[in-house]
């Protein structure tokens, strides 16, 4: 029983990370790495400096 | 129960908050960029924004570390740190070029990204080396 718990666990990680990388990646872009404000307000002051450290376009 | 890759993504939560903390560290030094926000406010941003990009690498790991063509496990997670990195930079260029005023791109910051880049792979190397070791056994 132990086993087909812990199988079925895997099968749901294995099904889901790609989808949950997909919206961590598209997050990412959207507030931290181009702080787009149109799409998300407030998001450029936020991480303004973390931006221009990480190598970042911004203002 | 967690699976390893459960643990390995929870562990580059911390090794991306140290990753964040450390980008400002070497920021000071290199003066690339004059921080804006105060320390504390920094302090809380270089964390989240490190432990997210921590979290982005491990699962991109988890999913094709093991398809890479390299022999070494450290070159492996340095190339998906800074394809992530490079990825998010063309992005920035396009915008750029889009909207100069908004975009703007600046040398050193970019150079300094890079390696930033590469620091974060091999923070999550090891945490990388030791999931895959958890699931060999």
């Amino acid at each position: 029983m132990e086993t087909i718990v812990i199988s079925e666990k895997k099968a749901f990680l294995k099904a889901f990370l790609p989808a949950l990388i997909v919206v961590a990646l598209a997050f990412a872009m959207v507030v931290i790495a181009y702080g787009i404000e149109p799409v998300a307000p407030g998001v450029h002051d936020v991480f303004h400096d973390f931006r221009h450290v990480i190598g970042m376009p911004c203002h | 129960m967690n699976t390893s890759v459960e643990r390995f993504i929870l562990a580059a939560i911390p090794g991306g908050i140290i990753w964040g903390w450390l980008s400002m560290v070497v920021n000071s030094v290199s003066g690339a960029f004059a921080f804006e926000g105060s320390f504390v406010h920094d302090l809380t941003t270089f964390a989240t924004g490190g432990a997210i990009f921590g979290v982005l690498v491990a699962g991109f790991l988890s999913l094709m570390g093991d398809k890479l063509p390299f022999k070494s496990r450290l070159l492996r997670a340095v190339f998906v740190s800074t394809s992530l990195w490079i990825l998010l930079r063309i992005g920035g260029a396009l915008l750029s070029h889009m909207d100069n005023e908004r975009y703007h791109i600046v040398t050193s910051q970019t150079i300094q990204g890079f390696f930033m880049a590469i620091i974060l792979g091999c923070i999550l190397y090891p945490l990388w080396k030791k999931e895959s070791v958890d699931q060999a056994m």
